[in-house]
């Protein structure tokens, strides 16, 4: 690439070019004033030259051409160091003025990362940056230390009006007046000198004019002395085309015409005036100069001889002053020339020269310490390698020299250190090293804070434009621009870094960076009075979780001023504070379906489903002919959206989050809503859709003001740190058309208002209700369609404990109202748990509670009948003429009993039809849902065992254990229910229970004697009857009319879910054997704790399928004497016995008894200690407390018998006498008898359970048959001991 | 002195980033952690920089800013580690061998299967170790 084509190199083609100095006299500037500018302005568009064609010769002997030149002019007084100060102003004034500029252009949203990197090229160098950079480069010129802003040449321009012209030439080139540079002989004062005299056609003929040109040719050389006719345009202004100064002078007022009075001939003149200047004049002399400076050089430097003098000379000049800059360097002496000689050379473009020459020199000053002039030569090494395009390596080492020189010096070197800094950027950038011209943009940050921040902010263009681009280090030098330009209170540009800088962070994780740079750009919006888009920003770092809590309250703290600020409630669709938990979003509306209580809504919609299956028509079913309209409309719009009743509220549970660790005030909070009247609405949704997201704020803001057809619930809540708070929110239609819920909108801290929308965010929604709908469009579940209003029936249960002991009953009240004024009909209730609760009679109510569970009190004996068929049915009906409506409540008794330890949910629908056929609904369900906590009171555990005194006779153990911590029970009484048994005590209560109560934690055992009264021929009928039971009270002095009667409502009703229920549980062995028993306990009323707010009265514990026939169907006993006396020695001892069978299943029984003799393992015992030794062993079974002998109970006949004892004599000691083996069939119910007989042969105490009882039933009628059940059995003989004595 | 130390997840996110100075510096070690990540693409788009050593984790010193010395380390999946020193004559030894321990105490606070990868390391353990490990590299470049 040519050097020349590059920034740099056409900057330094301008920038590093001859200077003339002009010097004019007021006359001449104002002959120019006319046209609207100076002398010097009307002159500096001539003064470069594209298309010339000079030759050059310069120390070589080769010529060469120069096709593009250039002059720069300067008055005479600005040939000096400029002014800092005003510098430094105008440059500020050039920063504030292009970030005003830029700043108004600047879009409203920051550009995205890529649109940003393809625009970057032009992004990268605003004009003002370069107008900037130029401003810098010429702070630092007509330094002494360099000779290419010396003056080449001078022009001295003189009115032909001016009195004595040629004296005021003289004049003009006082040494008085002349720039220090001239003055101080840091410079040759004897320039090339050019006379101009300027005339005003205006003011006459040009006649004066040449006669004083004649005589300044005279005077200072023909050669030299031009005469310059301007203004020769009369009077009418001239409008010239495309205007070379309109460029040039800026701030000229756009209606004057600049040039107005130079027509075309004195434009050339001009032009022709100046291109002579250079080409003629300077070019020449310059190649003079460099001739004559070469020949010096060569003459006093070059050759060895130079050197070694030179050399030496320094040394000698080692102790001389070391100021700063170094010895001060003559015009004349030796190093001046070589730079003067080098810098002409530059300018003439013979780099290879300027080269050589500042080679020669830089080490001189480098050994006189002269750092300034070392680092200026340096600098301008390294500029003729770049131009040569040769060495960059060593070219950019120049300038890095030169420039850590530079900054050396301090102060004095800053400008140079700036300039040289910002060619050597130009010069990395022509090299693409992007990254590394940033870090030099970077070492140039000086301690001027607006330098350094523009210096950054092109570092950071710098860094995006390399390859590959660093976007983070972008971003970081933006925002630290960004900062200095805060500092300087170059507010817009400061906005404008961190807005750009913004397109790097946004989108990533970083936090911090992101909410530091939204809160600056925020406040700084906010300092220049734009505060909506100060909120904008503000918004963004509400929800900042990650920062401290003193940032947190920053932030918040200022976001609410700059709320503030605004004047008005400020309204932002999203707003991050608090947050919204979407996931938790609920919408709960009552359709055919309403709720007795939230517990109700959050139950499965399919436990309802199920629940209700049986009372509900099913829609099919439910298209009579006149209906047929009405359902097609429903089917229609069901699909459509769900429906809800006006003044019914819908709900809408949300989660709001507050993600800060410091409290915030929510207020408002309220459902945004769109209600419209006409059902076709529905439809034309779908294409207003589009149209509603453009303006969402609008319609959210409108839909808040009118709300006449609806109602909505307003929340105000506060969240304390991290905490998240449900809240419920409804609306209320009032009128019939469609609702539809567009999201929700609250007020933070009472100043801003946000907005969330339910559909654009979040797509998916749970709601509760609309399984049924799935496939509907999302859009479709926030709509509803608003239907005239119904009845809907509130109902209660009333005293529903929540906690209970298990076994407790009570009476409860179901009150139900309706408070619309429609009626009501053909009410149905189904309860999920009869087991705890069941429904009572409308004659109930009035009863006293627990006296009518007594016997006592036979009114209700008569419901007791209905009520086989009122349990199957699970659905119960409420009457006909039942009527809800109005202020009284309709009461409805129901019962209840804590039937199992444990947490129990109990569900309730009612069902009922509107009487207005007309509405769309027609029928509705009340759910009601309720949680018993049932804890443990009493156990009670049953055994029951044949009794081996009569046949059908049975001991029962009762085992009572009070499992509560601190309550005291009394029992009551035990029922026993059913037909056929009855129940006694063995003991007295008074026996059993001394204290009458149970403690806590005690444990009881008592017993009870159960006998089967059932008669064969009671057979048939007894089964249809209804069951009857007996009683046992347990507590003394208690008259029959207080026994409960477990035969009545509700302890029936109860008893036979108790059953159902344990039917399930237990194996049912045989119908008929078993017993159900009820206890009925009674808490003691100075013994309950507090924590119960309604103390039970009455508890059952139902025990059901207690088996009695623990031998299978068939019972029997051996009967017969148990002592007797023999006389041994006569004969041996016949004994007869009986044994007496009972068949109580209902078959026909097969039964054999085989007896068997001792067959080695006998039982034969001496001792009585044998006997009491062999019933340890049998610990399981119950022994009868009958004091003469001890009747064997075998608990598992199935079994051989286990334990038996083994005996020490081998011999039987008796024998089976009568037929070893007996047939019998039996008939069902029936008993029959056996002759039994045994042979004894000596005195001792016998057992005689050596047999073996067979039975069999037929097998059942198929289908019937459990395969568990059994069929046949083998039981061993139980043990009967015999005691023969001797007789005397 | 270690003044920061940070873990980067494959997509540049910040996982976990602590300094370890008393003044209020979070935002500017923020920066130049994040600014780091530029230099730590740079090394790894250009092969032929990181030459032979192809699988080396361990990036160097990233670069020099300010008073602080950055060095990288970037593992298998795409996770950088940084670390933010102000000693100026770091042995690259000791380097190594912190973000050896740094690694291992991340794996280790990753294998949780509570923790969801690509979201920030939460684990009190996981700090606690790395706090040990930055006060031990004080000391054994010491020593």
């Amino acid at each position: 690439m040519d050097p020349a084509r590059t920034p740099l190199g056409q900057m330094l083609l301008e920038e590093i070019t001859p200077v003339v100095m002009v010097l004019s006299t007021p006359s001449v500037e104002e002959t120019c004033l006319k046209n609207g500018f100076s002398f010097l302005q009307m002159l500096t568009p001539f003064c470069s030259f594209n298309n010339i064609d000079v030759p050059v010769r310069t120390a070589s002997d080769q010529p060469y051409r120069i096709h593009k030149f250039k002059l720069r002019l300067f008055y005479g007084s600005n040939v000096r160091k400029p002014d800092l100060k005003v510098a430094e102003e105008q440059l500020m004034q050039v920063i504030t003025e292009s970030g005003e500029k830029v700043f108004s252009e600047l879009c409203s949203d920051a550009p995205k990362i890529n649109q940003e990197h393809a625009s970057s090229e032009d992004r990268n160098t605003p004009s003002w940056f370069q107008f900037f950079n130029k401003e810098l480069v010429r702070m630092a010129s007509f330094s002494d230390h360099e000779a290419f802003d010396h003056p080449v040449a001078c022009l001295l321009a003189v009115s032909s009006k001016d009195e004595h012209p040629v004296s005021r030439f003289i004049d003009l080139f006082n040494t008085n007046k002349l720039p220090s540079l001239l003055k101080d002989g840091a410079m040759d004062p004897k320039i090339l000198k050019h006379y101009l005299l300027v005339h005003d056609n205006q003011d006459g003929s040009t006649d004066r004019a040449s006669k004083i040109l004649t005589e300044m040719r005279n005077t200072f050389g023909a050669s030299d002395c031009v005469l310059l006719s301007i203004n020769s345009s009369p009077d009418a202004p001239i409008k010239h085309q495309d205007n070379p100064w309109a460029s040039q002078i800026c701030d000229a007022s756009p209606d004057q015409d600049l040039g107005c009075f130079l027509n075309i001939d004195d434009i050339n003149e001009i032009k022709d005036l100046m291109q002579d200047l250079s080409s003629k004049h300077i070019i020449p002399n310059m190649e003079q100069k460099i001739r004559v400076l070469n020949q010096q050089v060569s003459a006093t430097r070059k050759g060895f001889k130079n050197q070694i003098k030179n050399l030496w000379w320094r040394k000698g000049k080692e102790d001389g002053v070391d100021s700063l800059n170094g010895p001060m360097y003559n015009f004349n002496s030796i190093e001046s020339q070589i730079r003067v000689l080098g810098d002409y050379a530059f300018m003439l473009r013979d780099y290879e020269l300027a080269l050589s020459n500042y080679r020669l020199i830089s080490t001189d000053y480098k050994i006189d310490k002269a750092w300034k002039r070392y680092a200026g030569v340096q600098e301008m090494m390294g500029l003729t390698y770049f131009m040569l395009d040769q060495s960059r390596k060593e070219a950019e080492y120049c300038m890095e020299n030169a420039f850590n020189t530079y900054l050396k010096l301090g102060f004095v070197g800053q400008q140079n250190a700036t300039r040289c800094g910002l060619w050597w950027i130009e010069m990395l950038k022509a090299r693409d090293l992007f990254k590394e011209a940033a870090t030099v943009y970077f070492r140039i940050c000086g301690e001027d804070i607006l330098h350094s921040a523009v210096m950054l902010e092109q570092a950071s263009y710098c860094y995006l434009l390399s390859k590959p681009s660093m976007s983070r280090k972008y971003g970081f030098h933006l925002v630290l621009s960004g900062e200095q330009y805060k500092k300087c209170d170059q507010i817009k540009h400061a906005i404008r870094t961190y807005r750009s800088a913004l397109s790097v962070f946004r989108g990533t994780t970083w936090s911090y960076i992101n909410d530091h740079v939204h809160f600056h750009i925020g406040q700084w919006y906010a300092s220049l009075g734009m505060y909506d888009v100060a909120v904008k920003h503000m918004t963004e770092i509400l929800a900042c979780s990650h920062q401290s809590k003193t940032t947190q309250e920053l932030f918040l703290g200022d976001f609410l001023q700059v709320v503030e600020k605004t004047g008005h409630t400020f309204e932002v669709t999203k707003l991050q504070l608090p947050v919204i938990n979407i996931s938790s979003l609920k919408v709960i509306f009552e359709d055919h379906r309403t709720f007795g209580s939230p517990s109700a809504v959050n139950t499965k919609e399919g436990l309802w489903h199920s629940l209700e299956e049986d009372m509900i028509p099913s829609f099919t079913a439910a298209k009579t002919n006149w209906l047929e309209l009405q359902s097609k409309l429903i089917s229609k719009k069901n699909t459509q959206s769900n429906v809800c009743v006006a003044g019914e509220a819908v709900k809408v549970n949300i989660e709001f989050i507050n993600p800060l660790q410091i409290t915030i005030p929510v207020s408002g909070v309220t459902l945004v809503c769109k209600y419209s009247t006409s059902t076709d609405e529905l439809t034309s949704n779908a294409n207003e859709l589009s149209v509603k997201t453009d303006n969402e704020v609008d319609h959210f803001r409108d839909t808040s003001s009118h709300n006449s057809s609806f109602l909505v619930s307003e929340v105000d809540f506060s969240l304390g740190g991290g905490e998240t708070t449900m809240v419920q929110l409804s609306v209320t239609p009032k009128e019939v058309g469609t609702l539809e819920i567009l999201g929700v909108r609250w007020k933070l801290s009472g100043a801003i208002v946000g907005f969330h929308n339910f559909e654009l965010s979040h797509p998916k929604k749970n709601i509760v209700k609309g399984r049924r709908k799935a496939k509907q469009s999302p859009n479709e579940k926030f709509k509803f369609m608003v239907i005239k209003s119904i009845p809907k029936i509130q109902g209660t249960i009333q005293s529903l404990p929540g906690k209970a002991y298990a076994g407790d009953l009570r009476q409860l009240m179901l009150e139900l109202r309706n408070p619309s004024e429609f009626p009501v009909k053909n009410l149905k209730m189904k309860i999920s748990h009869p087991r705890f609760l069941i429904v009572g009679n409308q004659e109930n109510v009035k009863l006293e509670f627990p006296g009518c569970l007594t016997k006592k009190s036979d009114s209700v004996q008569s419901g007791a009948h209905a009520n086989p068929n009122m349990m199957s049915e699970t659905v119960f009906s409420f009457p006909a003429d039942t009527s809800v409506q109005g202020e009284t409540p309709l009461s409805w008794p129901l019962w209840f009993r804590a039937a199992v330890p444990g947490d129990i949910s109990l569900y309730m629908s009612i069902y009922y039809e509107i009487e207005d056929i007309s509405s769309v609904i027609r029928y509705r369900t009340l759910r009601l849902h309720y949680n018993v906590q049932v804890l443990p009171s009493l156990d009670v555990s049953f055994q029951i065992s044949p009794s081996r005194l009569r046949i059908q006779d049975f001991l029962v153990r009762l085992d009572i254990v009070n499992k509560t911590s601190s309550e005291s029970f009394q029992v009551y009484q035990l029922s026993s229910i059913g037909h056929h048994w009855e129940i006694s005590l063995l003991q007295p209560p008074e026996a059993i229970f001394p204290s009458q109560t149970l403690m806590a934690g005690q444990a009881i055992s008592c017993f009870f004697t159960l006998k089967n009264s059932r008669r064969l021929s009671t057979l048939e009928h007894n089964i249809s009857t209804l069951p009857l039971g007996s009683d046992v009270l347990l507590v003394p002095q208690c008259s029959e009319d207080l026994v409960y009667n477990t035969n009545n409502v509700p302890l029936v009703n109860f008893h036979y879910f108790e059953r159902l229920q344990q039917k399930v549980l237990h194996e049912d062995l045989g119908d008929l054997n078993t017993v159900d028993l009820v206890l009925i306990s009674r808490p003691l009323n100075s013994s309950i704790s507090p924590g119960l707010s309604d103390p039970p009265h009455v508890m059952s514990h139902h025990t059901c399928h207690l088996s009695t026939a623990s031998t299978g169907p068939i019972s029997w006993l051996v009967d017969g004497p148990q002592t007797l006396h023999h006389d041994f020695s006569a004969s041996f001892c016949e004994i007869n016995l009986k044994m007496h069978l009972y068949n109580s299943s209902d078959a026909t029984a097969f039964v054999r008894i085989d007896t068997t003799d001792f067959d080695g393992s006998g039982g034969h015992m001496n001792s009585v200690n044998a006997i009491q030794s062999a019933t340890p062993d049998n610990q399981a079974g119950w022994h009868d407390v009958t004091p003469v002998t001890e009747i064997k109970v075998t608990p598992n006949a199935l079994e051989a018998q286990p334990g038996k004892v083994v005996l020490l004599e081998s011999v039987s000691p008796y024998i089976w006498s009568g037929s070893s083996s007996t047939n019998i069939h039996l008939e069902p119910m029936s008993s029959a008898e056996i002759p039994l007989q045994i042979c004894v042969f000596s005195p001792g105490t016998y057992d005689l359970s050596n047999y073996v009882l067979s039975w069999k039933l037929p097998s059942q009628v198929l289908g019937d048959s459990d395969e568990t059940k059994q069929h046949s059995g083998k039981c061993q003989g139980y043990k009967y001991y015999l005691t023969v004595l001797q007789s005397t | 002195m270690i003044v920061c130390v940070a873990v980067v997840g494959h997509q540049n996110n910040p996982l976990y980033i602590q300094s370890f100075t008393e003044a209020d510096d979070a935002l500017k070690l923020h920066h130049i952690v994040h600014c780091s990540l530029d230099v730590v693409d740079e090394r790894v788009n250009n092969p032929k920089k990181s030459g032979p050593m192809l699988n080396e984790t361990f990036l160097g010193l990233l670069y020099p800013i300010e008073n602080y010395k950055v060095y990288g380390y970037l593992t298998n999946t795409k996770v950088k580690f940084i670390l933010v020193t102000t000693d100026l004559d770091v042995k690259d030894a000791d380097v190594r061998n912190f973000f050896r321990r740094f690694h291992s105490a991340y794996v280790d606070a990753v294998s949780n299967p509570f923790h969801v990868p690509g979201k920030k390391i939460t684990s009190r353990t996981f700090a606690e170790r790395v706090s040990t490990i930055v006060k031990s590299f004080g000391f054994s470049s010491a020593a």
